[in-house]
């Protein structure tokens, strides 16, 4: 297994993004979690530490619905991006709809980078979860 | 001439002729004797002799006809036997006379036959005959009119039965009348009455009378009288039929005419005339195609008519778009069809059309309805899609927050969480605010529309909001004409144009100063409305099937809640609008209001 330094949080919703924080911080890691409002400050975000070559996050929580770049478009933007290492997306979404599950497939099989897709409402993450794509892999 | 007398004895031998009798008789041979020509008419006849010698034995007067004939001329006689006696009464012989009576008999068969003619024709032709004696009173009726009065042949009719034969009524009072009057002004008269015969038969006749003068004076009455029944009944039933075939083809709700082949109408029903706003069937007979149609339509019409009628094959409902000479076009369903005569030949058209335009228009509307279902069917998917997610985002949000909270045993992290909470249910309240407008929206589309004036909207719109626009320093320009009014709900013009100018300035370029142009022109009664801003503009590539949807935001602005342009829209669908959005990123956006659709 190895070490979750960095994770992302892209969601518009300020309330999710307390959640997420909250459900981190009970599972004992020591990652540095950063909170993005919208998928164009999580993509800058992503891209600025690639020209830096910084490291990038193992994990991602990834809205869909949020404002100036939602999450199907953070998508297609980042898989296009050229990055060595493989990442976990989790898609936590409230979204029910059929079209969402399709479009989560399609990227899932476009990418070599591990998407989930997770329906809220969430109450807890276990650590295995962010270490979904080493069972896989 | 004197008369033909012989004088016999008692044994039947000519005593002397007359001098007629020679004449008469000369015929037979001059030179015979007188028993010589006894002889001949014994031998002619035996009844004769037999007669004459009973005539001796009884001592009766007899008369007696026969013909005497030799082998070319037959002569008709009338022969009286009349004995002679002595003093003592003893018969001494017989003066025989003979009468030639050829002449009277030939006249007599002459009368015989036309009697029996007559009789043949009137049986034929039913044809009575009666006669009125004025002075005697008395009235008789011929074998036939009896007939037809269904009465035995002896029976003995008089005026007043006559009469009383007709039906009570108009026939009755009218024979009285005719009769009357022929007797008084000598009128001849003729008239088809009903009789009701002896036997309870009602039966039309045909009475005619004329009166007989003698002297100057009407002396009789003469007159026919015509069993016209089956006629008269076959004459009603035809024009029955007829009737029943005019009321059924001028009440028909469909078209129908014949044309000629010249395609001249020749016929035409009550609603071929409305059709072309007739009062009287004569304003449309006589014309064809190009008097009634514009000539466009008349050149397709009439090549239609001719193809019909050259191939004999009817035109079955077809449907057909007719443009009459006034300009107005209605939708026909069609059907004409050849006449033939008896030699096969075309002579008319006959046709017959149905006025389908409530047809179409209730398909149209039918239609239209469809349309619209189906837009409020994809409204309502897309709005129970938008109800969902956006509720379950924030029950979600509570159901994660209150699991927080169980297990939470720090207080002041259990404070956060509850005033964490507090704020999803105030978002919670926020969107179901907003949600509830769109319904409402939505719902209200009954909401009485009024004629608004656009200008005066804007100016109450701006006045609000001129603080806002001092503060961000707005170039404000509008350019709508004073009098330009258009059909809508008052609330949601001024909402709409509340929003699209709040957005002018929310969205505008952080290194210039706003500038907001408004224009608006009226096409026919559609009314385009312009919003146009130097803001930063949107990409449209991008988010332009977002742009009005709800909660979309495409701006890192705290402002943007995502329902402005979405309840907006609502509202320009609502009054029967439509909005669209072009832009530019960094150059600005306008926004185009379609009004008055429909109107």
């Amino acid at each position: 297994m190895r070490d979750i330094k960095t994770i992302f949080v892209i969601d518009d919703d300020p309330i999710m993004r307390f959640g997420m924080r909250k459900m981190l911080s009970k599972i004992s890691i020591k990652s540095e979690v950063f909170e993005f409002n919208n998928g164009q400050l999580g993509l800058e975000e992503v891209m600025a530490r690639i020209t830096s070559n910084k490291v990038l996050p193992e994990v991602i929580f990834l809205d869909i619905n949020m404002p100036i770049l939602n999450g199907w478009d953070f998508l297609e933007e980042f898989i296009r991006l050229e990055i060595k290492e493989r990442i976990l997306i989790n898609i936590i979404t409230s979204s029910i709809d059929p079209n969402d599950r399709e479009k989560w497939l399609s990227f899932r099989a476009k990418t070599n980078h591990h998407i989930d897709f997770v329906n809220k409402p969430i109450y807890k993450i276990e650590l295995n979860d962010l270490h979904k794509m080493d069972l896989a892999s | 001439m004197p008369n033909a007398t012989a004088l016999l004895d008692n044994d039947l031998n000519f005593i002397s002729t007359s001098q007629g009798w020679k004449t008469l008789f000369s015929f037979l041979n001059e030179n015979t004797k007188n028993n010589d020509q006894l002889e001949c008419f014994k031998a002619n006849n035996g009844e004769w002799f037999d007669l004459l010698t009973n005539c001796l034995i009884n001592g009766k007067e007899i008369s007696y006809r026969c013909a005497v004939s030799d082998t070319t001329i037959l002569k008709h006689i009338l022969w009286t036997f009349k004995p002679y006696r002595s003093i003592e009464k003893k018969i001494l012989g017989i003066i025989v006379t003979a009468k030639d009576i050829s002449e009277t008999f030939e006249r007599e068969l002459q009368i015989e036959k036309l009697r029996t003619l007559l009789e043949t024709k009137s049986e034929i032709s039913k044809v009575g005959t009666w006669e009125y004696d004025l002075k005697s009173n008395k009235l008789s009726w011929s074998k036939m009119t009896k007939k037809i009065h269904e009465v035995p042949n002896d029976y003995k009719p008089d005026v007043d039965t006559a009469i009383e034969f007709y039906k009570l009524g108009h026939s009755r009072n009218k024979i009285s009348m005719l009769v009357h009057n022929s007797m008084e002004t000598g009128n001849k008269f003729q008239e088809r009455l009903q009789i009701v015969t002896q036997k309870g038969n009602e039966r039309w006749v045909l009475s005619s009378g004329k009166p007989l003068y003698k002297n100057g004076k009407i002396v009789k009455l003469l007159g026919t009288f015509q069993d016209i029944d089956e006629q008269v009944k076959s004459e009603i039933q035809v024009r029955e039929n007829e009737k029943l075939l005019h009321t059924l083809v001028d009440n028909l709700p469909l078209n129908v005419y014949i044309k000629d082949i010249k395609s001249r109408k020749i016929l035409v029903n009550k609603a071929e005339c409305d059709f072309f706003g007739a009062s009287n069937p004569n304003e449309i007979l006589g014309k064809n195609n190009f008097d009634l149609y514009d000539e466009e339509m008349a050149k397709i019409l009439r090549e239609e008519d001719l193809q019909i009628m050259k191939n004999q094959t009817p035109m079955l409902a077809k449907e057909e778009l007719l443009r009459k000479k006034d300009g107005t076009e209605v939708p026909l369903l069609v059907s004409k069809i050849p006449l033939t005569d008896v030699r096969g030949q075309t002579y008319a058209l006959l046709g017959i059309s149905m006025d389908i335009s409530t047809l179409k228009e209730k398909e149209h509307e039918l239609r239209h309805l469809i349309d619209v279902t189906s837009v409020q069917n994809k409204k309502l998917v897309n709005f129970a899609h938008i109800v969902s997610h956006n509720l379950r985002s924030h029950t979600a949000n509570f159901s994660m927050l209150l699991e927080f909270l169980t297990n939470e045993k720090d207080e002041s992290e259990k404070d956060r969480i509850v005033k964490m909470l507090s704020k999803a249910s105030d978002n919670l309240l926020g969107t179901l605010d907003n949600l509830n407008e769109v319904v409402k929206i939505n719902t209200n589309t009954n909401v009485t529309r009024e004629s608004i004036n656009l200008r005066a909207s804007f100016d109450s719109v701006h006045e609000n909001l001129i603080a806002l626009f001092q503060k961000n320093k707005v170039q404000y320009e509008n350019t709508i004409p004073k009098n330009l009014n258009v059909h809508g709900i008052p609330a949601y013009i001024e909402s709409i144009i509340l929003n699209l100018l709040t957005n002018a300035v929310k969205y505008k370029h952080p290194n210039r100063n706003p500038k907001i142009t408004i224009t608006a022109k009226k096409n026919e009664n559609k009314v385009v409305l312009s919003i146009e801003d130097n803001g930063i503009g949107i990409n449209l590539d991008k988010n332009g099937d977002k742009l009005f949807g709800m909660y979309k935001t495409f701006h890192d602005n705290k402002d943007a809640r995502g329902i402005g342009l979405y309840i907006s829209k609502n509202q320009i669908e609502a009054m029967g609008g439509s909005i669209i959005a072009c832009s530019e990123i960094n150059k600005g956006t306008t926004f185009k209001v379609y009004l008055n659709e429909g109107y």
